[in-house]
């Protein structure tokens, strides 16, 4: 089933009077439950099409639409509440909160969404086990390691339980065992909760562990291992 | 976690500039709070002393006479002293005569205000009739003794004991004299009354005139100050049923006074809005810099769901956390220092003449506050408002912040 579409997408900054392509004529279509990475040079354009899957940012012109909903379009108000409740987002630096612990960092999705203490305690208990940061709960970021950083931040992203989860080199800041480590614990949590994955990356040796690599190039689509669908 | 626990701890990220900042905010509440209430310490002793060498809290006066001062607008009390005195709230009930008349001693003649009082009732709230010595008081409505103001004593070269005739206008038109000696000697402090004042009793004084049983001024003193307004009230009924009387407060006998407070509470008001004006744009500094460090993380926190209006709360409970604390803190500190106010209080004796005279009442030199709690808690909470006043415009510029390019830059 499709999830996630983007059909001639373009997308332009504008520096004053310079105008930067990041997308050209970019269009893709991610079915519900697949695990793809977006491959290619620094300034392809990985990062934009995460933004403007994740209502981050729109696109110049073209479309983007995930679960029907036209995320290119959409009204201020409804792209929060989508990305509250639709959309788990990873990102390079983690972005752990440091004054909330690691659990409360799992849990602020929640909070926003007003899930009752105990229900989100229980939810986040239960993805800490999961992710092999049990035990952790209670530390501040800055007391973690650069994994166990993004652990808690994977476990933020899956608590509000997304359709997609969304990640942007969510390894770059990692050893390449711990990266390897923790792209197998996606792949797992891909395989038996069905969590749609789409993420950027540089590292061949994590791009080689996904199930599709979309290349792009200078904004444009250079190839996908899935193009035969 | 709670939003609660992210301001509180988000407050204290940058520990030393939110303690400067709280404490600031804390000093100006203390030092609005303490400084109110000495002022009105001060203000309340000034009334105190004033109503009581004065015209009381409250005074009944014949229609005209406050304007006038014509000895001939004078009225019967009757019952009236007995039923002001029956008002809760009324310490006493005094009624005066007041005459101008020409004062003669063998050596020289000054022209006087003549007062007639009741002794004893007098001597119980007047200050100044306090202090005289047991023998230096009038004994009796109709005698002749004397009480003298200090100068006038000595303008006439005159001593304790020795005799003077005092000289004014029958109600049937000629001069009256009568014989007096001198009992006692006050000294107010204030040139005007010490060199003009002369106390007889008061049916000496209504014999001089020729107005038998009528007053002036019938004076009223309450338990406390701020009873008039339950008292006054009560007073302007009774009086109701006699249209030639009417009954005035003191900021009405007294207008020197009560506009020299006014002024003067006025000025401290503008000194206290420049205070809390500073502090204001210290804390708007403040949070907007606390705002900016943490564009990031605000961006992660609007690219995780949040809405920009949701954030702004986040911002504005932060302000309102650091004004609670402050209030409390502010308080805390504005209660001792009040306390010593009010326990020690100020000492002018070394720095200023002997006497200090404000709005025509002279005043102790040792200033000491009084408590003004609701007034307290008042400008706490109007601080911590306007601490959350002062977070509006960190709070929009939080909202506005755009996830894609505070993640991009930072
Ligand atoms: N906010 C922006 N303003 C201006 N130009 C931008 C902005 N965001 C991206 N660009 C430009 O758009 C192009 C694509 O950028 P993008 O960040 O999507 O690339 P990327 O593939 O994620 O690169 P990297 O691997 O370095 O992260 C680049 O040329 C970049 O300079
Ligand atoms: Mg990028």
């Amino acid at each position: 089933m499709t999830l996630i579409t983007l059909a001639n997408v373009f997308k332009t900054y504008r520096h004053g009077s310079l105008e930067v392509p990041a997308l050209v004529d970019f269009s893709l279509v991610i079915d519900s439950g697949e695990f793809t990475v977006l491959a290619g040079p620094s300034g392809s354009g990985k990062t934009t099409v995460l933004n403007l899957v994740g209502g981050l940012d729109r696109p110049t012109s073209g479309t983007v639409t995930v679960d029907n909903l036209d995320v290119g379009g959409a009204p201020a108000g409804i792209l929060a509440d989508y990305r509250l409740r639709r959309v788990g987002f990873i990102f390079q630096s983690y972005n752990l909160i440091p004054v909330l612990t690691a659990a409360e960092n799992a849990e602020f999705t929640l909070m926003l969404q007003k899930v009752p203490r105990p229900e989100r305690r229980r939810r986040v208990v239960a993805l800490f086990h999961e992710l092999g940061i049990a035990g952790l709960e209670e530390r501040r970021p800055s007391d973690l390691s650069g994994g166990q950083q993004q652990r808690v931040a994977i476990a933020r992203a899956l608590a509000a339980f997304p359709g997609v989860v969304l990640a942007d080199e969510p390894t770059a800041n990692l050893d390449s065992h711990t990266a390897e480590e923790l792209l197998d614990l996606m792949r797992d949590l891909n395989t038996r909760r069905g969590v749609t994955f789409l993420f950027s990356s540089h590292d061949d040796r994590v791009i080689g562990r996904a199930r599709r690599v979309v290349r792009l190039e200078d904004g444009r689509l250079a190839s996908d291992s899935a193009a035969h669908r | 976690m709670s939003a609660l626990a992210y301001a509180w701890r988000s407050l204290w990220r940058n520990r030393r500039r939110t303690l400067i900042t709280l404490t600031a905010i804390a000093l100006s509440i203390m030092i609005v709070q303490a400084f109110h209430n000495l002022a009105i310490g001060i203000y309340a002793r000034m009334i105190d002393d004033g109503v009581r060498a004065g015209s009381g809290h409250l005074a009944v006066y014949r229609n005209g006479y406050l304007e006038s001062r014509e000895e001939g607008l004078s009225f019967l009390p009757g019952d009236l002293a007995k039923q002001v005195r029956a008002i809760p709230g009324v310490s006493r009930v005094l009624p005066r005569i007041y005459l101008p008349a020409l004062a003669q001693s063998s050596s020289d003649s000054r022209g006087i205000l003549l007062v007639g009082v009741e002794p004893d009732a007098e001597r119980a709230v007047n200050p100044f009739l306090k202090k005289l010595p047991e023998d230096g008081m009038l004994r009796d409505l109709d005698g002749r003794d004397a009480v003298i103001g200090k100068r006038l004593l000595t303008d006439l070269k005159l001593a304790v004991g020795r005799k003077l005739v005092v000289t004014a206008q029958h109600r049937d038109g000629t001069l009256h004299s009568e014989l007096l000696r001198v009992r006692g000697v006050v000294e107010t402090g204030i040139a005007e009354v010490d060199g003009s004042l002369l106390m007889v009793g008061r049916q000496r004084a209504a014999l001089l005139a020729g107005m038998s049983g009528e007053i002036h001024e019938l004076a009223i003193i309450l338990d406390r100050a701020d009873d008039d307004r339950r008292v006054f009230p009560a007073l302007a009924e009774l009086t109701g049923s006699r249209p030639e009387v009417a009954a005035v407060s003191w900021k009405e006998a007294m207008p020197n006074l009560a506009n020299a407070i006014k002024l003067d509470y006025a000025g401290q008001k503008f000194i206290f809005v420049i205070i809390l004006l500073i502090v204001t744009i210290g804390v708007v500094n403040t949070l907007l810099m606390s705002v900016m460090e943490r564009l990031r993380e605000f961006g992660v926190i609007l690219a995780l769901g949040s809405s920009p209006a949701r954030l702004r709360r986040l911002v504005l409970l932060e302000a309102l956390l650091l004004g609670l604390a402050a209030a409390a803190l502010g308080s805390m500190l504005g209660s001792l220092f009040t306390w010593y106010l009010v326990d020690t209080g100020i000492d002018l004796k070394n720095f200023v003449p002997e006497n200090m005279e404000f709005g025509g009442v002279v005043f102790d030199p040792v200033l000491r506050a009084a408590w003004d709690l609701v007034w307290m808690v008042r400008i706490a909470l109007f601080v911590t408002g306007l601490t959350v006043l002062a977070a509006f415009y960190p709070a929009v510029k939080a909202g506005r912040i755009t996830p894609v390019e505070a993640m991009r830059h930072s």
